[in-house]
């Protein structure tokens, strides 16, 4: 057969085949556009899960009458004003999506340009565009996409069901608005408002974890670390979930690199890392992170829907994050999650209780209903409302019965952790705090003070190696002895010096004493492929600490030890300045706190 | 199967046996041991279709017959039958159980038909020779501790027997983990010059150290490239070998070590041991810090405080410190019987060898450790 050029409207259905996969790839292009337009608020609109209709409204600069048949042509772009590709700030760039999505729709545009007086629209079906005509429409641009995929029936036959796709499409304009607090963003599905996010800015909090939470959900924000570090020219900012507060696969981990929503194998590879020492493999962080660096140190230009980057000094990028993220929780020290107390008031809830409203109002409205009527005076007696309002009175009644406790150590309520006032099952600490209590396991809690201090000690003297008297020769895949070896210099911090041995293989020379006779072969392998696929050996760290983990689980007071009140104080007062002993090796927390005004909730009195 | 036997008799002899028989295993009939009853004999077999003990004793034969049943709980049984007494057995109506009595106690066992036990390992194996059992007993002791416990390297998970010819014509066993290595030689039996080295697993070592613990006289073996036999007073061990190479030993055993240290066995396993308390965590490293005509043993721990002894050494090369750990050379030390050990050196970062100046057959290299 002869070699032809592909006509126009082929080649823009290869390439919408790439970039528009499925409906949230229109939605995720539209909104992209409008947010490089200047919106400050944008709409989407979907019917039938976008099979049918989408309609993405913004109030940008718009564009005028030539614009506009100029935009729906190929690599047509406003966006990249000279050819340089190294300095690209804009979330599009390479003006492939208007003309996509045009090749396999009815598409319609409608645009009014900042300052101009008039609107205009232009039709495009299947990628044959129609000649302009005069509309109505405010500032901004609508764009209306029909009958999406109608000219490549293949693709429409894989779309899931609408509601997974609406599912997708609302991910994508949920991730696209974490990274802009400052535009409003909505999405209406079949005439139901999904997704409402209005404008931050005059908001008390900080607009973008109100942005966070509003998508992340309430208890995100509540148990979260502020993260801002800077090396070099890269900026790291957002928040990061505590590590009791997690998920059971990687989903709630948002990142973006100069606000583009990526889901980078390098990325999660360095959160992953950075958490490895505090949550089990199983086990997922909350993160929402900001990667802002200079348009010229990262390639965006690397898949069509942008969503993999390439950095030019990866190991920077990977250090940033893993150390930034290190230092937050090491400093957050003792800090468990909220939602592990609010886990524990739902189980404290008298079982008849209305399941849908939430503790604060079924609990509110049983001291009502239930409680007033048959045994509250219905004349309070004025001294005791006083006493339940002033929280001065009120601690001191609390304290009174344990004077003698608090005159021992009249330090404890300045302590965050409180102080000790008894053993319960032999296993649990409580402990009164300024406005609450706190129920500490003391195994948990004295595990992972005693993991700590081994790993310092394992910092401070370094890692013993023992000698191999047969050196283990292993055959590595392509580029595993590579990996390796650009890194051989930090394995032997660790404890395992290598060396090269021929193509395709390496000599260990001598292993970390700690972890005894060990499948040498296993874990070479397994580091390279961890330094292969994350960038880190985890691997080997993991299996020092694992081993230093179930010393330390051997070496520290088990439940059941019955504990003198000195020892308690003195286990808290250890918990308080170190650093990540809010939860054991496996993410569970290593004590609860529970919030005086939550008690007096459970009593009705709130 | 009709027969009656002492319960001592019965009991020694399922002892042996019957340790040879995994705890859980995949395949029921492998948990039982096989019983043959002919001529006035009982042929007790068990296997992990690896290793298989056989011993015959003593009994009287009332009808001649076999089957299988429990070992475990068949020995459970006879351990806690009283003393002195008499253990009948005897088929019932039914073919899967048989009634074991003794006074007044009747067991009912399940049985599992015969055929079904794996075949005997009766295969002619092509070399012969006779070895006294102090000897074997030499070569399985002295090396047993340095077998390693990696499955991924299981050719080092054994002994490894082969003969030297040159200088001297010996039989020698080795065992290595990598980390040392464990070297003894007896003199050649007859008949053993010409056998090909075999490694011998672990579990095998194990089990054929406890049966010939408390015989003294002439071993029986043969062996193959694949299968090793022992047999002795009314024993037969059958084996299959590790089927693997075993490293070339002879590069890792230094020729050139000249640092010497020559001390008091005893007096040195005291020291080590005392010091080595302070290293607590898992690695037990101590350092040995050599001047002329003295040793210090130290060891130090970050969280617990810092060892040291000294103590007297015949010694006169440069003064070298080299790091150990502990337990290893706490094991090999004990691995030696005279008074006095040698310890020879090159630098901190290669291998030592460790021996009694008296005994130039048994040889024990050691890897330092390196803090």
């Amino acid at each position: 057969m002869a070699i032809r050029v592909l006509p126009t409207t082929t080649v823009n259905r290869i390439a919408a085949g790439e970039v528009i996969e499925r409906p949230a790839s229109a939605v995720k292009e539209l909104v992209e556009n409008a947010i490089d337009a200047g919106a400050r608020k944008i709409e989407v609109a979907m019917n039938d899960g976008g099979r049918t209709f989408i309609a993405v409204t913004d109030d940008g600069y718009g564009m005028n009458r030539e614009d506009l048949s100029l935009a729906i042509e190929r690599h047509a772009t406003s966006k990249l004003d000279s050819e340089d590709l190294l300095q690209i700030e804009t979330l599009g760039f390479r003006g492939e999506a208007l003309p996509s999505i045009a090749s396999v729709s009815r598409m319609t545009v409608t645009s009014r340009a900042i300052d101009s007086r008039e609107a205009w629209s232009i039709v495009v079906e299947a990628g044959e565009a129609r000649d302009t005509e005069p509309a109505a429409l405010a500032t901004g641009t609508r764009v209306e996409v029909r009958d999406l995929f109608y000219a490549t029936p293949a693709r429409l036959k894989f779309l899931k069901s609408a509601r997974s796709e609406i599912q997708f499409a609302r991910d994508v304009v949920s991730r696209l608005a974490m990274a802009r607090s400052d535009v409003g963003f909505g999405l209406i599905s079949d005439g139901r408002a999904l997704v409402r996010l209005d404008r931050g800015g005059d908001d008390m909090l900080d607009p973008r974890l109100a942005r966070l939470s509003a998508v992340m959900g309430k208890d995100f924000a509540d148990n979260s670390l502020a993260i801002d570090a800077t090396r070099e020219e890269a900026r790291l900012t957002g928040y990061i979930g505590l590590p009791t507060l997690n998920r059971a696969t990687a989903r709630a981990q948002y990142l973006f690199v100069n606000g583009r929503p990526v889901r980078d194998r390098l990325l999660l590879g360095a959160v992953r890392g950075a958490y490895a020492d505090v949550l089990a493999r199983d086990r997922n962080p909350l993160v929402a992170l900001f990667l802002d660096l200079p348009p010229s140190e990262v390639d965006v230009n690397v898949h069509p829907t942008k969503a993999e980057v390439r950095f030019r000094d990866a190991a920077m990028i990977r250090a940033l994050i893993v150390g930034s993220l290190r230092r937050a929780l090491a400093d957050a020290g003792h800090l468990a999650s909220t939602s592990v107390g609010s886990t524990m008031l739902d189980a404290f809830r008298p079982h008849d209780m209305p399941e849908k409203s939430g503790p604060a109002e079924t609990l509110g409205s049983m001291g009502r209903s239930v409680t007033q009527p048959s045994y509250v005076n219905p004349h309070p007696q004025p001294e005791h409302t006083d006493a339940m309002i002033n929280p001065n009175s009120l601690g001191e009644e609390l304290s009174e019965p344990s004077a003698r406790d608090i005159s021992e150590y009249p330090e404890a309520n300045e302590y965050p952790l409180g102080a000790a006032r008894g053993q319960v099952h032999g296993t649990y600490i409580i402990s009164q705090t300024r406005d609450g209590l706190v129920i500490v396991d003391q195994h948990a809690a004295h595990e992972r003070l005693v993991y700590e201090r081994m790993k310092s000690a394992l910092e401070q003297t370094g890692v013993a190696r023992q000698g191999l008297l047969i050196p283990e020769v292993v055959e590595l895949s392509e580029g595993g002895p590579e990996h390796l070896l650009a890194r051989a210099d930090d394995l032997a911090k660790l404890g395992l010096i290598i060396e090269p041995f021929g193509p395709g293989a390496v000599v260990v020379r001598e292993v970390p004493a700690l972890l005894g006779e060990i499948d040498i072969q296993g874990l070479i392998r397994d580091l390279a492929d961890d330094l292969e696929e994350i960038g880190e050996a985890f691997g080997l760290q993991e299996s020092l600490f694992h081993v230093c983990a179930t010393l330390a689980c051997h070496g520290s007071v088990r439940a059941g030890r019955n504990l003198t009140v000195p020892e308690m104080n003195a286990l808290l007062r250890d918990m308080e300045t170190t650093a990540r002993s809010g939860q054991c090796n496996h993410g569970r927390p290593t004590y609860v706190e529970l919030r005086l005004a939550d008690i007096e909730r459970l009593f009705g009195r709130r | 199967m009709k027969l009656t036997i002492e319960r001592e008799v019965l009991l020694k002899s399922l002892a042996h046996v019957q340790s040879v028989v995994e705890r859980r295993t995949t395949i029921p009939i492998l948990s039982n041991v096989r019983l043959d009853a002919s001529d006035g004999r009982l042929r007790l077999t068990a296997t992990d279709m690896n290793l298989t003990v056989a011993e015959s004793v003593c009994a009287s034969v009332l009808q001649a017959g076999a089957t299988t049943t429990p070992a475990h709980m068949l020995h459970e049984i006879v351990r806690k039958l009283p003393e002195g007494g008499e253990v009948a057995f005897e088929p019932t109506e039914q073919v899967d159980r048989i009634v074991l009595r003794c006074g007044d106690g009747i067991f009912s066992l399940s049985c599992l038909p015969v055929e079904d036990f794996p075949a005997d390992f009766n295969a002619e194996l092509a070399h012969r020779f006779t070895i006294p059992a102090a000897d074997l007993r030499r070569l399985i002791d002295k090396t047993r501790f340095a077998i390693s416990h990696e499955e991924t390297r299981y050719y080092l998970n054994g002994i490894y027997l082969h003969p030297v010819i040159e200088p001297k014509p010996l039989l020698r066993s080795v065992a290595t983990d990598g980390h040392r290595l464990a070297q003894v030689d007896v003199s050649l039996p007859n008949g053993a010059d010409s056998i090909p080295g075999v490694i011998v697993h672990r579990k095998a070592v194990t089990e054929i150290r406890k049966l010939i613990d408390d015989f003294d006289g002439e071993i029986a073996c043969s062996l193959s490239d694949t299968m090793a036999r022992l047999c002795f007073d009314s024993v037969n061990v059958t084996t299959k070998l590790i089927d693997g190479k075993f490293p070339d030993y002879g590069r890792v055993i230094p020729a050139a070590n000249d640092k010497i240290m020559e001390f008091d066995g005893h007096g040195f396993m005291n020291v080590v041991d005392r010091v080595s308390t302070l290293a607590t965590d898992r690695t037990r490293s101590v350092k040995l810090s050599l001047a002329p005509g003295e040793l210090e043993v130290s060891a130090i721990s970050p969280e617990s405080g810092s060892a040291s002894e000294k103590l007297p050494v015949l010694y006169d090369s440069d003064a070298m410190q080299i790091g150990f750990n502990a337990r290893y050379l706490l094991e090999l030390a004990g691995q030696l019987d005279g008074e006095r050990i040698s310890l020879a050196m090159n630098d901190a970062a290669s291998p030592s060898i460790m021996r009694d100046p008296d005994d130039n057959h048994a040889l024990f290299v050691l890897m330092p450790m390196r803090v």
